[in-house]
């Protein structure tokens, strides 16, 4: 693309919000089932922490 | 007796334009529902039709009506509205698609045009007499905008790359398989989930945002408006709404501008998957 630069920002954002959705989601299921509550905010610190890991992963090499 | 004069007070401060400093009934803020919620113009069965449907309308036709009168006859040399119209066209063409799609995007220039136009006009209904209200702080009318925007890049995605292909060239090509894993479904979701509902959201909030913050001035200015001394709180009310509005033009333009070149990005990156 030729512009992508211009709107890293949003992606950026979408990255961290997805990661939360995502492993906080999962964190919740789990914890669901099996009755531990603590994986719901552990999942959502991991899926943030995964969110970050992709942004590096992504811009922060070039 | 006692109940006579709580329901006399009752009745005194359900009238918004009588509360004042000193009569007793508090300051009216603002908020949701009640400074977003219309009652009905009027009813089809269980449908009714309310103020913003009505702006979207008007707005709509606007638009349209806009560039019927500057495209119908195109002359050689533009002249008049035919001149403000190309001015427009060619706005959303170099600064929005030419940056975001290249020359192959060009086939969507008219829907582009359409969607920076109807967000715009939307949005400067919040400040224009009378109407006073951006139909965009109604969560409908963006999801409604994004679940446009959404079907088309999705469809061209598939059109274009195949349904696998699509998937695919959603993650990043190159990853280690134990990073792709983790980084997979992050990515999916961004696609499928977060790109829409910020679309949408951004300029929800943003307009929902903007009408409450003119509301909160425009209302103080009334309420503190007194004989005396006190006159320069009302003032320095008055002077932020004034200010405040000159500001919210400026958002208004920007969050029309935003959409529709998030709308060309994801479209352009349909047409070409992201390497």
């Amino acid at each position: 693309m030729a512009n992508d630069s211009t709107n890293a920002g949003w992606t950026i954002f979408g990255y961290l919000i997805a990661g939360m959705i995502c492993y906080g989601g999962l964190g919740w299921l789990i914890g669901h089932f099996t009755h531990i509550e603590l994986l719901f905010p552990i999942g959502t610190l991991v899926g943030l922490g995964v969110g970050i890991f992709g942004v590096i992963y992504r811009y922060g090499r070039s | 007796m006692t109940a006579d004069i709580v329901a006399r007070a009752v009745d005194k401060c359900a009238d918004e334009t009588a509360r004042h400093l000193h009569s007793g009934c508090g300051y009216p803020a603002p908020g949701y529902p009640k400074s977003f919620l219309y009652g009905p113009l009027f009813q089809i069965g269980s449908f009714t039709f309310n103020k913003p449907m009505l702006l979207a309308l008007i707005c709509s036709a606007i638009v349209i009506a806009f560039f019927w009168a500057a495209f119908a006859k195109p002359k050689l040399v533009p002249r008049g509205v035919q001149n403000l119209g190309e001015l427009g066209v060619l706005f959303v063409r170099d600064e929005i698609l030419r940056p975001m799609m290249g020359k192959r995007g060009d086939g969507f220039l008219p829907f582009l045009v359409a969607l920076f136009f109807f967000i715009w006009i939307m949005n400067i209904m919040e400040v224009v007499p009378v109407a006073q209200f951006p139909a965009n702080s109604e969560f409908a009318f963006p999801a409604a905008l994004m679940l446009m925007v959404y079907g088309t890049y999705n469809y061209l995605g598939i059109k274009y790359q195949g349904f696998a292909g699509y998937f695919r060239n959603m993650i990043p090509s190159g990853v280690p398989a134990g990073i792709l894993i983790i980084l997979a479904p992050v990515e999916i979701l961004q696609y499928i989930v977060v790109r829409p509902f910020t679309l949408a959201v951004r300029l929800f909030a943003n307009m929902f945002a903007g009408h409450i913050l003119l509301l909160v001035f425009t209302l103080a200015t009334w309420y503190l408006l007194v004989v005396g001394i006190g006159l320069i709180w009302s003032a320095t009310s008055f002077i932020l709404t004034v200010v405040l509005t000159a500001f919210e033009l400026l958002i208004q333009a920007l969050q029309a501008y935003i959409f529709t070149i998030l709308t060309a990005q994801y479209i352009g990156g349909a047409l070409e998957p992201e390497h």
